[in-house]
């Protein structure tokens, strides 16, 4: 039996840190990074897919792939905000919002039955659908740029409440989960907005062939360039100095209102975009498509990914290889026929280990929870 | 430390939230009607060594709990194994437990959609895949994909219910005021049910008033809401219709204290139907409360789909592409003796045909 007594990295000032303390100091270093990350999914896989039948196979590869796009860019959008020691638990809402109005723009006939007492019918929309419903890929491209902006004002919204009053992230992205929620419901009724240009749908179902889906090109051009963003800009900078602490980065010069208000119009933006693919896939715009546990997924795979919920830390890899992991125990506890409650009893429990390892990560990288 | 112990009930708080909306809505993927009567219906086909998936969006009403037993408990009979998936709700969720189920290499889907327009797009995975899919009770928005869909003819159906009550409403000697609970309309069934509604409002002018809609997205929370609002706004309602029994409780809540839930015969009596023809709505027509209801033939239903479907996987069918309808019924204080041994939700038990 081994007894430890000194502090694991073993040396004091001045003298050479031993080996062994060193490979420790490595391995608590590579424990708090992504690495820790990558081979949990490698060992999960391992360990589960004996059990899971067909998920060490291209179909499955496939619909995992097919899963992981829309999260990933919900929670890289997130990662932006998480960085800055807020969250944005609006980002389903949002969804909701958008991909509803969108798909209201893009619609080719709307059932006169059902939408008639609308909020937009007889002036934007008719029978004969929505004013971007004749105008092919033009419109497509018209009505997603109208979505992502109305996502990034909504999302500016938020920051602005945030930065503008000092009011709590938490209280002000509940209230308009709640608000947005509520408008997008309002917008039809409730009402699914189906009919929609074969065009807008490409987005979601259509591709290269086999994994090579327009969606993955989506998801990665967004990851790279949010990875150039954080790693590579001031503003990235400022984000991980505002995170680590608000008063220095301001005293620093960092212009935090500023940042702050971008971080959730990001968030807001890459949202729209996940929430495009989501509802491309399904083939309609859909009032509740954000539903209750999208923004666990959200959060859990963040947290995962070793983003700090305590801000300062957190990176556009581990937000990927976050969702890779939330996508891939969906997956697997749907291989594994288990009942409902218990997919949803396991999801819990990985949250409470996030969390858990959050805090052991901070302390392995010197932080004071 | 604060933040540490911020950090702990906020992650206790996620959890909550996942185990009550995994608790909370629509109950665990086994679901039953908590009868304890067999609900099986006979299959015709031997489906030893079979696997069928069976997806549903979840059991949130007794007629959707007591179809989820059913399909199980009788696939399970005829020898198949049973992958139950349930989606609470997320036709998001719906579609990537579909797409699991294909790559286990399963022979048969059956799947009760949250809605018609994700119904399209499962059917067309199924499709995709060359297994045959079973649609039940809701059917897909579209026909643009090839699959057996056992649907009750709900506008028929809610159209003989509504004619009872108009009948009843008749013999007031005046025009009545008329309220509609409707479901949500991106769900065939609700538009269907509000289209038969109408059908016999539209036939009676001289009888009713313009009828007050009220909105449920097939949620009991929001039509309690949105009753009490219509009802504070409207409180001289002389017929009511739901268009599912398993609103009755919340009708009750909301009319008992205005002294409105009342036995037929007795005043301030509120004429009522709705339709499902589940156990709470039969007890209520034997205990006077409720007028009529109309009724879907659950085992009708399941029977019929799950016969074309083992005969589908048997015959090595990928693709059949089959209405199955429902004609239905309304049970009615004036046929209850005669009907109710064929209403699902009066025996639970296949009624014998």
């Amino acid at each position: 039996m081994t007894t430890v007594t000194a502090p694991p990295n073993g040396a004091t000032k001045g003298e050479k840190p031993s080996r062994s303390a060193a490979r420790v100091n490595m391995l608590r270093r590579f424990m708090a990074g992504e690495g820790f990350v990558a081979v949990l999914i490698v060992v999960y896989i391992v360990a589960v897919s004996p059990f899971a039948s067909g998920m060490i196979s291209e179909r499955n590869a496939i619909n995992v792939l097919s899963n992981l796009w829309p999260l990933a860019i919900i929670v890289v959008g997130q990662t932006f905000v998480l960085v800055l020691g807020g969250i944005d638990l609006s980002q389903a809402a949002l969804i909701n919002i958008t991909n509803t109005f969108g798909a209201l723009l893009l619609a080719k006939a709307l059932n006169a039955n059902t939408f008639t007492s609308t909020i937009f019918w007889g002036t934007m929309l008719g029978a004969d659908g929505g004013p971007f419903a004749t105008t092919g890929g033009g419109g497509v491209i018209l009505a997603i740029l109208i979505m992502v902006t109305i996502g990034a004002l909504l999302g500016s919204l938020n920051g602005f409440a945030v930065a503008k009053f000092g009011m709590p992230p938490f209280m002000v992205t509940l209230g308009t989960l709640l608000l947005f929620n509520a408008i997008s419901v309002w917008m039809t009724h409730s009402e699914n907005v189906a009919a929609l240009p074969p065009e807008y749908l490409q987005i979601g179902q259509g591709g290269f062939g086999g994994p090579f889906t327009y969606a993955m090109v989506i998801a990665l051009v967004l990851a790279i360039a949010a990875h150039f963003v954080l790693s590579s800009t001031p503003f990235g900078r400022w984000l991980y100095a505002s995170g680590i602490n608000k008063k220095t980065a301001i005293i620093s010069g960092v212009p935090y209102k500023r940042v702050l208000i971008s971080a959730y119009t990001i968030s807001a933006v890459f949202a729209t975009i996940g929430g495009i693919l989501y509802s491309t896939r399904l083939g309609a715009g859909r009032p509740t498509l954000g539903g209750d546990t999208l923004l666990l997924d959200v959060i859990g795979a963040a947290v995962i990914g070793g983003i700090s919920l305590f801000g300062g830390k957190g990176s556009v890899l581990g937000a990927f290889l976050g969702a890779i992991f939330f996508v891939v125990l969906s997956n697997s506890l749907n291989l594994l026929n288990l009942p409902f409650t218990i997919v949803f009893i396991v999801k819990g429990l990985v949250i409470i280990a996030a969390a858990l390892l959050d805090v052991a990560r901070r302390r392995v990288l010197g932080g004071t929870p | 430390m604060a933040k540490y112990n911020s950090l702990m009930i906020g992650a206790t708080a996620l959890v909550l939230i996942t185990a009550l909306t995994a608790c909370g809505s629509t109950g665990g993927s086994t679901s039953g009607s908590g009868s304890g009567e067999d609900t099986t219906v006979d299959v015709q086909s031997d489906l030893t060594g079979k696997t069928i998936c069976f997806g549903f969006s979840g059991s949130e009403t007794e007629f959707w709990a007591a179809g989820i037993e059913s399909i199980t408990t009788s696939l399970e009979k005829a020898g198949a194994k049973v992958i139950e998936q349930n989606s609470n709700e997320d036709p998001n969720r719906q579609l990537e437990q579909v797409r699991d189920c294909i790559t286990q290499g399963v022979d048969g889907i059956v799947i009760i959609p949250q809605d018609g327009a994700s119904a399209v797009t499962i059917v067309g995975e199924a499709n995709a895949a060359n297994i045959p899919i079973g649609v039940f009770n809701r059917p897909p928005a579209d026909e643009s994909g090839k699959a057996l869909v056992a649907v009750a003819d709900n506008r028929d159906v809610s159209k003989q219910t509504n004619e009872y009550l108009a009948e009843v409403a008749g013999k007031l000697g005046r025009k009545v005021q008329p309220l509609i609970m409707v479901g949500d309309l991106s769900d065939q069934n609700a538009l269907a049910r509000r289209d038969g509604f109408y059908d016999v409002i539209n036939a009676n002018p001289d009888l009713f008033e313009k009828p007050i809609e009220v909105q449920t997205n097939w949620d009991a929370a929001t039509g309690q809401a949105n009753l009490e609002a219509a009802v504070q706004a409207n409180p001289n309602i002389d017929v009511l219709f739901t268009s599912s029994d398993f609103l009755f409780p919340q009708i009750q809540a909301v009319l008992e204290p205005l002294g409105k839930w009342q036995p037929v015969g007795v005043e301030g009596h509120v004429i009522m139907g709705g339709l499902d023809g589940d156990s709470r709505a039969c007890g209520l027509i034997k205990d006077g409360y409720v007028d009529a209801t109309g009724v879907q033939d659950l085992f009708f239903e399941a029977e019929s789909l799950l016969k074309a479907l083992g005969a589908a996987i048997a015959a090595g069918e990928t693709a059949p592409d089959q209405t199955l309808i429902d004609p239905g019924f309304a049970l009615t204080q004036a046929n209850l003796s005669e009907r109710e041994k064929d209403t699902w939700g009066c025996v639970i038990a296949p009624p014998s045909k």
